[in-house]
């Protein structure tokens, strides 16, 4: 297997810039770019450093990249874009997509999007994805070419239908139920989470209270004084540490973020196999039913009811020389229902042996990178704490010196 | 705990060097004067009594001493809040020149509370028994025969039937003054004392409500964290490998928890009723301030009327002389008494805000340790299990 993308190619999304322009219908609007860079891994372990090239995209091309990829590779799970709007924010952190944080988060996530696709085994091959890294002009026309967009609309219908299998895959129905379950646990963690941020940040800022009252009371006591002012200060210092740990929090919850996308992509997989199963049933069934009608005109039999046989007992019997048209006319469809039967049965084996592939590797993807995100979550609340510790240890010392 | 040698020699605590005046140091009530603590009481063993009339508590006072005041070495009785109240009403009347601690507050003011739970009953006793123990380590209250009624009489109510008991010289002299006398000027001492008695009540107000809030965000913090740990274990239930490191987690979340709680609720039971007390002792201070002008304004009209009468005595008039009395005793004795007060404030408020901080610490420690020990568990790789 080659080598994947981003061990030869070093990607970073470096700068978000504001830009405005009109759009397709001659509207200004603002809008974010971002400056994708790229360097070539190989020149540097010989010491020297290679050139670095650039180019500048908007979230809405990244979206083109992701829907063409997706539509493109049905079996594989497709790495998920940071979110669209701001979500799941507590009180102080912003809703609007302007805002710097919020652009500094995406620019992140977008630069995490590119390498995930770098290091995938087989999107990184892809020529579409590499021309967006690499070629300024004319990338969005070369997308359009491969005429992904008719796919894009059926596929995107067949995501929102509704219809039965027959004989689905127990694999797969699993799959999609945990999916489903995933993203809401995640919903909900997130949602939490937030409202945990909004109260722990009451707290520590009601703390910071303290020291304005203490620094007022330290002015009518003798020895008390100084005693009461160094620790308002403690106070101080305490109230605005939230700040920080919260803005590092706020990473933890772009790692889950990122699963909660994930799992929308591993449904999206479990559809699509659901719908190529349908298809496969349908065309079964169709093959089948013109065998039935095949058989009943050469016999002669009428063994189920159909409309054929009703007209022909009102209007009389065919003629054998219109029969034989007819017989001939479904020999021929059945014929070639049988090559597209066969065809498709083989399209959905290698759909479920490459997608249960991929699946096998995003579940340990997820696995390692969840338990990751725990750990650095444990970190960081470790420090919280080690934090609260020394505040409040040179908090208790200012007292004893009262 | 006397501090005698073993032959029964009391021992001078003044020296520093001495280990007594060490262990002196270290006790929660310091004895500043240096003397040789003669008396001992204690609040506890609160017990609720069911009558028909009423539901009650009560609690053990008992009292260890070799003062010759007192009949027997050791005593115990029970008394309930009112007897209390009673007491220190009596002291109030009977030492108008001293500083009289504060008793708890008489009905809860948050309906919500429950007056026989495990936490009112505790923080009250506490109370109850910080006010014995200023009154014990008082020189001039400690003393007075109401307090040694309180500690000792088997049938205190029968005592209080009494009306008032022996006379008291010191009590009898010090007559109210129903108002009318205008006090000309203040000494700075007493009025620079009032001042700061208003600035640190409004200062303690502060602190009350700041510290009633941060209870408050802590839980509804609480709240939210309840909701949040049990999601952790919801997703464990959807995953396999990952399963024992969100249970972990969830725990974890479950500890922190548990030691937020308990940091609420000492903050509750041990830090509030405090700061009230202070209130409560600075406004009973303020109105024995009040009280000190009027002695001094009855004192100035005397005298000025004695002088308008252009007689001339050789000598002061006998009841001028008494109010001049007056005037500089309770000067002297609030002198005395502030500055034990501001001593033994600030001994109060050093252990308060200490304890405030090693509460927190506690807390911090708590989930550091929570925290800690599922590391472990997170890194754990499957093939080593």
């Amino acid at each position: 297997m080659e080598d994947c993308l981003a061990k030869k190619l070093e990607i970073t999304v470096s700068e978000a810039e504001k830009r405005t322009g009109r759009n397709a219908m001659n509207i200004q609007e603002t809008y974010t770019a971002y400056l994708i860079e790229t360097r070539a891994v190989e020149s540097q372990s010989e010491g020297q450093c290679a050139p670095v090239d650039s180019l500048w995209r908007r979230y809405s091309e990244f979206e083109l990249l992701r829907n063409y990829l997706s539509v493109t590779y049905p079996h594989i799970v497709v790495p998920p874009l940071p979110e669209k709007r701001a979500d799941f924010v507590w009180h102080k952190l912003s809703a609007d997509n302007m805002d710097p944080d919020f652009v500094e988060r995406r620019r992140m996530g977008l630069e995490n999007f590119l390498l995930r696709v770098a290091s995938h085994p087989v999107l990184c091959q892809d020529k579409i994805f590499y021309s967006f890294l690499t070629q300024e002009g004319g990338w969005k026309e070369m997308v359009n070419e491969t005429g992904f967009q008719l796919k894009a609309d059926s596929r995107l219908k067949a995501l929102n239908a509704t219809f039965r299998v027959k004989n689905p895959d127990k694999r797969f129905t699993e799959l999609k139920h945990y999916s489903d379950e995933l993203q809401s646990v995640i919903s909900h963690l997130l949602r939490v989470r937030a409202r945990v941020a909004d109260r722990l940040y009451g707290v520590y800022k009601v703390h910071g209270n303290y020291g304005r009252v203490f620094s007022e009371w330290s002015a009518i006591e003798k020895e008390m004084g100084d005693g009461l002012q160094s620790a308002g200060h403690h106070m101080d210092v305490y109230a605005a540490s939230i700040d920080d740990i919260l803005e590092e929090e706020e990473h933890y919850a772009d790692q889950l973020k990122e699963y909660l996308f994930y799992a929308e992509a591993l449904r999206a997989v479990c559809r699509k196999h659901e719908l190529m199963q349908y298809d496969l049933e349908m065309a079964a069934q169709d093959l089948a039913s013109k065998k039935q009608q095949c058989e009943e005109l050469a016999t002669g039999t009428v063994r189920t009811f159909s409309l054929k046989g009703m007209t022909s007992k009102l209007f009389g019997q065919e003629t054998p020389e219109q029969r034989e048209a007819k017989i001939k006319v479904l020999e021929e469809q059945i014929q070639e229902g049988e090559e597209q039967l066969k065809s498709k049965n083989l399209e959905g084996r290698d759909f479920v042996k490459s997608a249960w592939a991929d699946i096998e590797r995003f579940k340990e993807q997820k696995n390692h990178d969840l338990k990751e995100a725990l750990i650095s979550y444990a970190v960081m609340q470790i420090s919280v704490c080690k934090k609260g510790i020394q505040v409040w240890t040179n908090a208790k010392e200012c007292f004893s010196k009262m | 705990q006397d501090l005698s040698l073993p032959n029964g020699t009391p021992v001078d605590t003044s020296s520093p060097a001495s280990s007594s005046s060490l262990l002196n140091r270290l006790q929660l009530d310091d004895d500043l004067d240096g003397e040789t603590r003669d008396l001992f009481v204690t609040v506890d063993d609160p017990k609720k009594h069911v009558c028909t009339m009423e539901t009650y508590i009560t609690y053990r006072v008992t009292t260890k001493t070799t003062r010759a005041e007192f009949d027997l070495p050791e005593y115990s009785v029970r008394r309930r809040y009112q007897d209390f109240n009673w007491l220190r009403n009596k002291l109030e009347e009977s030492q108008p020149t001293h500083l009289i601690p504060p008793l708890p507050e008489k009905f809860v003011v948050k309906g919500v509370v429950d007056r026989f739970s495990e936490e009112f009953v505790e923080t009250r006793r506490k109370a109850l028994d910080k006010f014995l123990k200023r009154v014990t380590d008082h020189p001039v209250l400690s003393f007075n025969e109401h307090f040694n009624v309180f500690l000792t009489a088997k049938d205190l109510n029968a005592y209080k039937k009494q009306g008032m008991a022996l006379l008291s010289k010191m009590g009898e002299s010090v007559k109210y003054v129903t108002g009318g006398y205008k006090l000309r000027s203040r000494p700075l001492e007493f009025a620079a004392i009032g001042e700061y008695l208003d600035t640190f009540s409004l200062k303690l107000g502060t602190i009350d409500r700041i510290a009633q809030r941060i209870i408050k965000e802590q839980l509804e913090y609480l709240v939210e964290l309840r909701e949040y740990g049990p999601v952790y274990s919801t997703w464990g239930g959807l995953e396999v490998e990952l399963s024992e490191p969100l249970e972990g987690v969830s725990a974890c979340i479950g500890n922190c928890c548990t030691a937020l709680e308990e940091l609420s609720e000492d903050m509750t039971e041990d830090f509030l009723p405090v700061l009230r007390e202070y209130i409560l002792y600075s406004e009973s201070m303020k109105n024995v301030l009040k009280k000190r002008d009027q002695v001094q304004a009855e004192y100035e009209a005397k005298l000025e009327a004695v002088a308008l009468k252009k007689e001339d005595r050789p000598k002061v008039p006998t009841d001028v002389e008494k109010c001049q009395d007056r005037v500089e005793c309770f000067n002297a004795d609030l002198k005395a008494d502030m500055e034990r007060w501001q001593n033994n404030k600030r001994q109060d408020f050093r252990q308060l805000l200490m304890g405030m901080a090693d509460k927190n610490i506690q807390y911090y420690e708590k989930c550091l340790t929570a925290w800690e020990s599922i590391i472990p568990l997170l890194q754990d790789k499957p093939e080593t299990k």
